[in-house]
């Protein structure tokens, strides 16, 4: 729609001033892809680059992934002390990229002063899988929004086409709870937008992981599998997630070798159940993972049914307060433990 | 040979409470079936679900882990800071479909051998039921 045509201007104007006034070296962006559906990110250094700036509903990744390796801490001492001061950065969020960086500065993986936290109202992108596979036989060249908000594509032989927004949605943004930016500096756009255009479905997360859990126990277990059966152990998944930041991951680890490196069934069944239990109270559901999972996997699986009991057992929703101590670093005597055998 | 499989079961022991409690089941003379294979931490606390899988993958048929009483940690919350830990872990195994009694999580104090050799002959009970861990196990060569 045209208000992302207006919110894209405002944004480049954004970026301009805090680069121009110095209140940041460094800005995190989108800016077009060469290729249909997809928006790449841009580090921007410069005020004359600022028109390279996009927002549309192709800004798919979470930039908030970029955030905690910027703020490093060198290894020893001396080399702490000789090195710069970290950069002020400032960073386009949507709502769900807006929690990632609400965990990261609750697990002190971010400074908040160095941060100038530029949120968009986000009304929802669109998931390239999605919209290839609602084309057929054709091929996109070139794709981008109609006045009322749909996806206008232009294809192979030059003909138009339009998909429907609802139906080529990111399942992220189907299921949002809140596409609002909480923690920002600066706000961009209105509210509302989501639900304006009907296509907000809160609570299908919840649907889904109950239709899975409704399947026996060797069903899931098959379905599980059949999910995971694609997977090439490309990391994508994880070098998507924002809050994946450990310098060395424990799968790449080698003294111990927790894990092989391969596709092993077991392997693979491991893998998927590790990463999730280490975003079990942290993931914010941004599915940052399952756009960039090259098999097109659902990524997400796992994390839908840990995020519900996490918010069903204990109350908690990742990213909705940065003083929060994290869940699973704190506890209650009388948590819930009905699974404790004889308790 | 089916019949002659015997569940191997992958006990991890506090330091400070269950693995008291198992050494006083021993010391005692209480029987329970020889299936566990002991495993001495710290602390409940110092357990990561990393250890649990792996033992799975390994050819383990289960999993058992004890540690104090709520409240009684050696480390004061150890315990209860691995009490939301495993509660996850648990829901999410079941949600995979491996069958929960795999792994199983408890707590037991130093006097209390009797009780350490009851779970033990229970979860060991469930566990031959179940029959030989396929799920996870990974085939080697
Ligand atoms: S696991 Fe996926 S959905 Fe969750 S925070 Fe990471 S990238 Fe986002
Ligand atoms: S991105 Fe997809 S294929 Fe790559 S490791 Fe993750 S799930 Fe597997
Ligand atoms: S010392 Fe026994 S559980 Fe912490």
């Amino acid at each position: 729609m045209a208000e992302s045509r207006q919110l894209e201007a405002q944004l480049r104007e954004t970026a301009e001033k805090l680069l121009r006034e110095k209140n940041v070296s460094l800005f995190v962006g989108y800016e077009k892809a060469s290729l249909p559906f997809r928006t790449t990110p841009l580090l921007l250094t410069k005020t004359e680059e600022a028109p390279r700036l996009v927002w549309n509903p192709f800004c798919n990744a979470n930039l908030s992934v970029y955030l905690p390796r910027l703020f490093l801490a060198p290894a020893d001492a001396r080399a702490a002390k000789a090195a710069p001061a970290p950069p002020r950065v400032g960073v386009v969020l949507k709502g769900c990229d807006s929690r990632a960086v609400a965990v990261l500065l609750q697990e002190k993986q971010v400074r908040r002063e160095n941060l100038v936290l530029v949120g968009i109202h986000c009304p929802g992108i669109v998931d390239r899988r999605k919209a290839e596979k609602a084309l057929g036989e054709h091929q996109a060249l070139g794709a981008g929004e109609d006045g009322g908000g749909n996806i206008r594509v232009v294809v192979e032989d030059g003909t138009e086409s339009t998909l429907r927004r609802e139906d080529v949605l990111a399942d992220a943004c189907l299921e949002c709870r809140s596409p609002a930016p909480a923690l920002h500096d600066i706000l961009l756009g209105a509210p509302g937008e989501a639900a304006r255009t009907g296509t907000a479905r809160p609570g299908t997360a919840r649907t889904r992981t109950a239709e899975f859990e409704s399947r026996p126990l060797e069903a899931r277990w098959a379905g599980f599998q059949e999910v995971i059966a694609r997977c090439i152990r490309c990391n994508a998944c994880r070098q998507a997630c924002p809050l994946c930041y450990c310098k060395t991951c424990i799968f790449e680890q080698n003294r111990p070798r927790w894990i092989g490196p391969g596709t092993d069934p077991s392997d693979l069944a491991l893998y998927h159940l590790i990463r999730a239990f280490h975003l079990a109270g942290r993931c914010t559901e941004c599915g940052a993972c399952e756009r960039a999972c090259p098999m097109g996997i659902d990524v997400r699986l796992l994390a839908r049914k840990l995020s519900a009991e996490v918010e069903d057992l204990y109350g908690y929703r990742p990213g909705e307060s940065v003083e929060a101590t994290p869940v699973l670093s704190s506890f209650a005597l009388d948590d819930p433990q009905d699974f404790v055998t004889e308790p | 040979m089916p019949s002659e499989w015997e569940p191997r079961i992958l006990a991890f022991l506090c330091n400070w409470c269950s693995y008291a409690g198992a050494d006083l089941a021993g010391v005692s003379r209480i029987q329970y079936p020889p299936n566990l294979r002991i495993i001495r931490v710290p602390c409940s606390g110092r357990i990561n679900p990393f250890f649990l899988l792996r033992g799975l993958q390994n050819g383990a048929d289960g999993v058992l882990v004890s540690g104090c009483h709520p409240g009684d940690c050696h480390y004061i919350s150890g315990n209860l800071a691995a009490r939301r830990k495993f509660a996850l872990l648990k829901e999410l195994m079941k949600y995979a479909g491996l069958e929960p009694e795999r792994v199983q999580f408890t707590w037991v104090s130093a006097s209390e051998g009797g009780r350490f050799a009851a779970i033990a002959e229970k979860v060991i009970g469930q566990i031959r039921k179940l029959g030989p861990n396929k799920k996870l196990v990974k085939s080697h060569g």
